[in-house]
Order: C-alpha cells, then sequence, then structure tokens
C-alpha cells in the first residue's frame, strides 16, 4: 500500500515563560491516498496542531512531515504557500468567509493567487456552488446565509484549486446537527471523488463516513480503549460536583 | 500572483471599504493641497516681485557710479555735479575711465549716461510732460535692447527717444478738477517744444526752448527706460553748460554713470566686481535678482515645509489605518496564506492598497490644490488694486511639474508608511493569523 502522508516523530513545543506545552508530543502516522481520517480526542490534544502542520499553516518544532514524496520541512516560505495553494484545501470551524465578498467571490478567492483567469474563476465559481447545492445564493453575502450555508462555501472554496487533501477543523462544530450532518455528507462525496480527507471532530456521526480513526490524548495518539478510558474518565470528574448519578 | 490580478484585488479591496480609504484619504488630500497651494503661492509671490522690479530685465548691465575712497559724501549724484563740485577723495567717471573699463574681459559696451541739472518740460500743443531725460553717447540706442512700442533706434542731434509711459503721461496744466484727463497726442513723428529753466543769481526766471523731434517709443516695460526721454549726450551737455553757465570738461567733471555691458549674464557679476576694484562703484541686477531668488527659495521652502508637515500628518493618519486595517484583517491574512499567498502576495496587496490610499488623496489635493490657486487668482484679480505700470496681478503660480511631484510625493507617502504594517502582516505565521480574536 502507497503512502500518502508520512509523519515522523512529529512535535509541535510551546514555550511559555516557564512553562512548556508539548502540543505533540511524538507522532507517527500514515496516511494513505483517498482514505477518510477521523481525528478524534479532548480538547487540547493538539488535534489542531496536528492538521495545521499536516496543511502546512505552521512548522513544527522536530520531527518529519512527507507529502507525496516531498518533505514539507525543507520547504521554504514560498514553497510552502505553493503547497497550500496546490495540494491543500482548508475547511475552518469558523468558515473564515470574507465578511465583504459574496458567496462566489469567496469560492473563487484562492484563484486570485493562482494565475487563473477572471473568467475561469467566475466558471469555476459557479460550478462549485452548484456542486455544493448553493449556486442561488451565489450574489449573497455571507451575513446572509446559514450557518451549513456559509459551510459548503467554505468546502467550495476549499475545492477551487483541485487539491489532493482536505483537511477539515471541526467543520461541524459550530453547526446544528442536521447541516452539520449534511457537512458530513458533502465531506464523503468528496471522499468518494478521491480526495484525501481528515477529518478532526468531536462528533461521533462522523465515524461512518470514516476510513480510519485516530485517537489524540495529550499530543499522542493512543488507542481505542485507551481513548475511551481517558474520555470517560474525563467524563467522570467533570460530572462529580454536578451530579451524584452514575451512569 | 500575476500582477494585473494583483491590481484588480487591491482595488477590490479598496473598493470594499470605501468609507475607510476616503477618510484616510482626506488626510493626505489637505496635505498635497496644502503643498501645492503654498508652494504656488511662494512661487506666485516671486513672479509677480521679479516682474515688478524696475529695470532686472537686463542681467547683462552694470551701472557704474562714481566711487568715494574715503569720507562719503551725501550727496545727490547728476543733480549737483558741475565745475567745482566734485567733493574731495571722489572717484569720478571720465573718458578715461571708460578706456579702463573697456580693457576689462568681457566687456561689450560702456556708454556715459548724463542727466540733466536743471528743469525741462516738453511740450505737445498745452499739453505739458516732465520726461526723465538721458544723454548718450549713441548713434543708436539699440546696444541697450529696449524693445521699440514705433519709430527708429537711431538718435541725432534735435531728435529724442521716450519711453513708453512717458508717450502716456502729457497733461493739460490748466485741467480742472473733476474734468476728464487730456486724450494723449500721438507724439510719435512730432517735433515738441522742450522749454529749459534756469534762475539768475537774482531769482529771474530764463527760458530758453529747443525743437525737439520725437523718432521713437519704447514698449512699456515696467523698467527705468519707461520715464526716460533719450537725446544725443553732446546736445544735452550744451544745454547743461547753458543752465551753469560755464563749459563742462568730462575730464575734470565726470559723468553720472557709464552704462556697461557684458558679453555674457554670467559675466557681470565679475566685471562689476573688478570695477569696484579700481575704486568706482558698480551695481548688477544679478545681485538683486539672486537675493530676491534666493529669499523666494527660502519662502517656497518655508511653505512647502508647511505642507510637507500636513503631508506627514496624514502619513501617521495611513499608518495608522493600515496598522488597524491589518490588525482587523488578521484573519484574512491568515486566510490568504492557507489558500496559498505567498509573503510577496500579501506585502503587495497592502502596499499596494497603502500607495492607493495615498494615491486617491494625491489626486484629490491635487484638484483641490491646483483649483484652489486658480481660485485664489481669481479673487486676487477682481479686488486687489491694479498695478499702476499695468505689473502682473497673479496671486499664485503653478508650474506644471508641481501638481505632478505632488501626486509622487503623496503616493510614496502613502507606500512608506504601509511599509511597517504591511510587512508585519507579510510575515504573519497563518496558523497565528487564523486564531487572531
Ligand atoms: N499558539 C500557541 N501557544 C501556546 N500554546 C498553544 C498554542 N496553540 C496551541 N497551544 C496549546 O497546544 C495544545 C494543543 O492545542 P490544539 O489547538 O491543537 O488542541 P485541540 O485538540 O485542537 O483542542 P480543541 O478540541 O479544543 O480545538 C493546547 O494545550 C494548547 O493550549
Ligand atoms: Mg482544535
Amino acid at each position: 500500500m502507497t503512502i500518502f502522508i508520512q509523519i515522523r516523530d512529529l512535535r509541535k513545543t510551546y514555550v511559555m515563560g516557564k512553562s512548556t506545552v508539548h502540543a505533540l508530543d511524538g507522532i507517527d502516522l500514515d496516511i494513505i491516498p483517498g482514505s477518510f481520517t477521523v481525528v478524534m480526542g479532548p480538547s487540547g490534544s493538539g488535534k489542531s496542531t496536528l492538521l495545521h502542520l499536516i496543511g502546512g499553516l505552521d512548522r513544527p518544532t522536530s520531527g518529519s512531515i512527507v507529502v507525496d514524496g516531498e518533505p514539507l520541512e525543507k520547504m521554504d516560505e514560498n514553497q510552502l504557500a505553493e503547497y497550500r495553494r496546490k495540494m491543500v484545501g482548508f475547511i475552518f470551524q469558523s468558515f473564515n468567509l470574507v465578511a465583504t465578498m459574496n458567496a462566489a467571490e469567496n469560492v473563487g478567492f484562492p484563484m486570485r493567487f493562482a494565475r487563473t483567469t477572471n473568467r475561469e474563476r467566475r466558471t469555476r465559481s459557479m460550478e462549485l456552488l452548484k456542486r455544493v447545492g448553493l449556486d442561488d445564493r451565489a450574489l449573497h453575502k455571507p451575513t446572509e446565509l446559514s450557518g451549513g450555508q456559509q459551510q459548503r462555501v467554505a468546502i467550495a472554496r476549499s475545492l477551487v484549486n483541485q487539491p489532493k487533501i482536505i483537511l477539515a477543523d471541526e467543520p461541524t462544530g459550530n453547526l446544528d446537527t442536521a447541516s452539520g450532518y449534511g457537512i458530513m455528507q458533502l465531506l464523503s462525496v468528496l471522499h468518494k471523488a478521491g480526495h484525501t480527507v481528515i477529518v478532526v471532530t468531536h462528533d461521533p456521526r462522523m465515524q461512518h463516513f470514516s476510513t480510519h480513526i485516530i485517537y489524540l490524548l495529550d499530543g499522542r495518539i493512543v488507542s481505542e480503549a485507551e481513548y475511551q478510558a481517558a474520555s470517560t474518565f474525563d467524563f467522570a470528574e467533570t460530572s462529580e460536583g454536578e451530579t451524584t448519578h452514575e451512569s | 500572483m500575476r500582477f494585473i490580478d494583483l491590481l484588480r484585488l487591491i482595488l477590490d479591496n479598496l473598493g470594499r471599504r470605501k468609507g475607510r480609504v476616503m477618510l484616510t484619504a482626506i488626510g493626505v488630500v489637505i496635505g498635497t493641497a496644502s503643498v501645492i497651494l503654498l508652494i504656488s503661492l511662494a512661487i506666485g509671490l516671486q513672479k509677480s516681485a521679479t516682474s515688478n522690479l524696475w529695470g532686472i530685465s537686463d542681467l547683462r548691465r552694470v551701472d557704474v557710479y562714481p566711487g568715494y575712497s574715503e569720507a562719503p559724501v551725501m550727496m545727490e549724484v547728476g543733480r549737483s555735479s558741475g565745475k567745482g563740485d566734485v567733493p574731495p577723495g571722489m572717484k569720478i567717471l571720465t573718458p578715461q575711465t571708460i578706456e579702463d573699463i573697456k580693457a576689462l574681459p568681457g566687456v561689450t559696451l560702456v556708454t556715459p549716461k548724463q542727466g540733466i541739472y536743471g528743469q525741462a518740460v516738453l511740450k505737445s500743443g498745452r499739453l505739458e510732460n516732465y520726461p526723465w531725460i538721458q544723454g548718450v553717447d549713441l548713434d543708436d540706442i539699440g546696444v541697450f535692447e529696449y524693445p521699440m512700442q514705433g519709430g527708429v533706434t537711431t538718435l541725432e542731434r534735435g531728435q529724442a527717444i521716450i519711453g513708453g509711459w512717458v508717450a502716456q503721461q502729457f497733461y493739460d496744466p490748466k485741467q480742472r478738477p473733476g474734468q476728464d484727463p487730456p486724450a494723449q497726442p500721438d507724439v510719435l513723428g512730432q517735433t515738441l517744444r522742450l522749454v529749459l529753466t534756469k534762475w539768475t543769481q537774482d531769482g529771474v526766471m530764463i527760458n530758453k526752448t529747443v525743437n525737439i523731434k520725437i523718432v521713437g517709443i519704447m514698449s512699456q516695460a515696467q523698467a527705468e527706460q519707461d520715464s526716460v526721454m533719450f537725446v544725443r549726450l553732446d546736445e544735452l551737455t550744451a544745454w547743461n553748460e547753458w543752465m551753469m553757465g560755464s563749459r563742462i570738461n568730462y575730464n575734470r567733471d565726470g559723468y553720472n554713470q557709464l552704462v556697461v555691458r557684458a558679453e555674457d549674464p554670467d559675466q557681470a557679476t565679475e566685471i562689476a566686481d573688478a570695477i569696484t576694484n579700481m575704486g568706482y562703484q558698480a551695481s548688477t541686477s544679478q545681485s538683486v535678482v539672486q537675493g530676491i531668488n534666493s529669499f523666494f527659495i527660502v519662502l517656497q521652502v518655508v511653505f512647502g515645509g508647511i505642507g510637507a508637515i500636513s503631508l506627514l500628518v496624514a502619513a501617521i493618519g495611513i499608518a495608522n489605518t493600515m496598522a488597524m486595517a491589518i490588525l482587523e484583517r488578521t484573519r484574512e491574512i491568515g486566510l490568504m496564506k492557507a489558500v496559498g499567498a505567498t509573503n510577496k502576495d500579501v506585502l503587495s496587496i497592502f502596499l499596494g492598497e497603502a500607495a492607493g490610499i495615498g494615491f486617491i488623496g494625491g489626486i484629490g489635493g491635487v484638484i483641490i490644490g491646483w483649483g484652489g490657486s486658480l481660485l485664489l487668482n481669481m479673487v486676487a484679480s477682481t479686488f486687489m488694486p491694479s498695478n499702476p505700470y499695468g505689473g502682473t496681478q497673479l496671486a499664485t503660480s503653478t508650474p506644471g511639474w508641481l501638481p505632478l511631484f505632488a501626486l509622487v510625493f503623496a503616493t510614496l507617502v502613502g507606500i512608506i508608511s504601509g511599509l511597517y504594517p504591511s510587512l508585519r502582516a507579510a510575515t504573519l505565521v497563518p496558523v497565528n493569523a487564523l486564531k487572531y480574536e
């Protein structure tokens, strides 16, 4: 089996005054092309940090990420920007749409940095809006769209440069159950269309669409059993003061 | 990122926040407008000052007067000179002096100018005129290069060439108050009477009338020749001898003045210095013009400085707005980077926006500054009393380079003030920019 993304002993350490935080504490991970990986873990376990490093939005303290044979740590700023532009589509929990641009402009935004013509950008934006079911909302500003619709626009935007990798950081976190489910289905469609998808989520329903699940705990990948033990412990601890019931 | 895409994105970004952009640009508008207005005013003042100055037109000319080597004597040169009048220690201008000055390098002409020693009235019918009579030892006053309104520049005995102002100054001595001034006679080619007057020691007035034909009229030039009547020196000498009742010997009495001409304006100062070293007084309009010019250059610098200070204030405004905009748009910058914008792209976008604000403000400032200076001229020409010699009433003068310079300057102010905030934006780590609240 070919490995598309190979992560070895990845570490990210934040030093804040006297305390050091090991956000990622030695991650080894192989991701195969066309897989749908769900990353789960409690808050602060390093999920977002991992996603940012894979997406080239930040640099690790040590360790390596090799994508399609290219080590990210060897790239300079410009090469990294090119990697983000060509290989990666990012989807954020808070959508990150530009408030002053309408839906079509937001979708086309990444193409402005990619040497494409104006017309190409417009037709492609419309195509993608159609694909996420929002072609009738092309001229709406983000404030005139529902959360689910905004996230669809953001997904369309992540696809605009035809990236191989889709990275989504809690894409359903700000959405109600129904629209969240719609987004999951949309990600699944992208997965089936051949994109390699990595999704960080707290929503267990996402697991039904996935091919792989990894559990993070304190910056390390753990087994499902370890993860369950930790999260029940977490749960017991937090609910201690609130309720005397045992679940 | 292609340049055209960059340009479009910058224009889109400016268009997306019109209010903010305009508000910032107003600072630049005020700064640019005041630079243009103040410099135009300084240049305009300089122009009208230079054009209103007497005798400034000829930069090759050196005027030479007798020198006072010791114990300077207060006296009016040209009126009191005469037999036995030469005070001790005075270095007089003799025919020998003329030869000496002619020997200086770069001198093309040395000619005496002599005034009349008494009263002389020019009469045309019952109209009278008091020109400033100057005797010149020339067959042709063309060497002075005074522009002519009519007639010839050649001068013979019994003839005179008058200034353009003189030709307009005939008055009726019997005119009653409230009466219109008389129509000016066309004196060119006419023979007029020149009435010379002297008093005997007993106070008896004696008149002598000579006929004189006006053969040329000089154009009005807001210069000293406007009020002059040129006659031949030998003729004037004869009149003066009649006035004084004695013979005049220029070797002993000296001339009032010598007019020296340099081949080149640049040599005028040098020649004047050489003549001063010979013990005479020499002056050039060069020094006057240079003095005036340097004064107005100082004025321009001061005015320009005031304008520049307002531009500086505007620059701080732009820097502040850019810094604020970049804080506000930190997440947008993070997004740009996440979707593949390079540091250079981000830098270009924000620098371009800053330059755009500077440029827009510059355009507004040029329009307001230029328009304002035109308006000032209109107001000035309507309300300011007109110069009696027809001098220019221009209040401001805007040279073509000034708006262009101001526009470039305003744009540069935009770029410079946007530099630091843009650099900061460009070097943000994408993930930190995205996390910014
Ligand atoms: N810029 C930073 N400076 C200092 N510490 C940081 C920084 N970013 C993240 N961390 C720390 O790194 C750890 C991992 O953070 P990360 O955002 O990856 O968690 P997460 O798993 O995404 O949590 P959540 O589910 O709440 O989003 C946390 O303890 C966090 O406090
Ligand atoms: Mg997170």
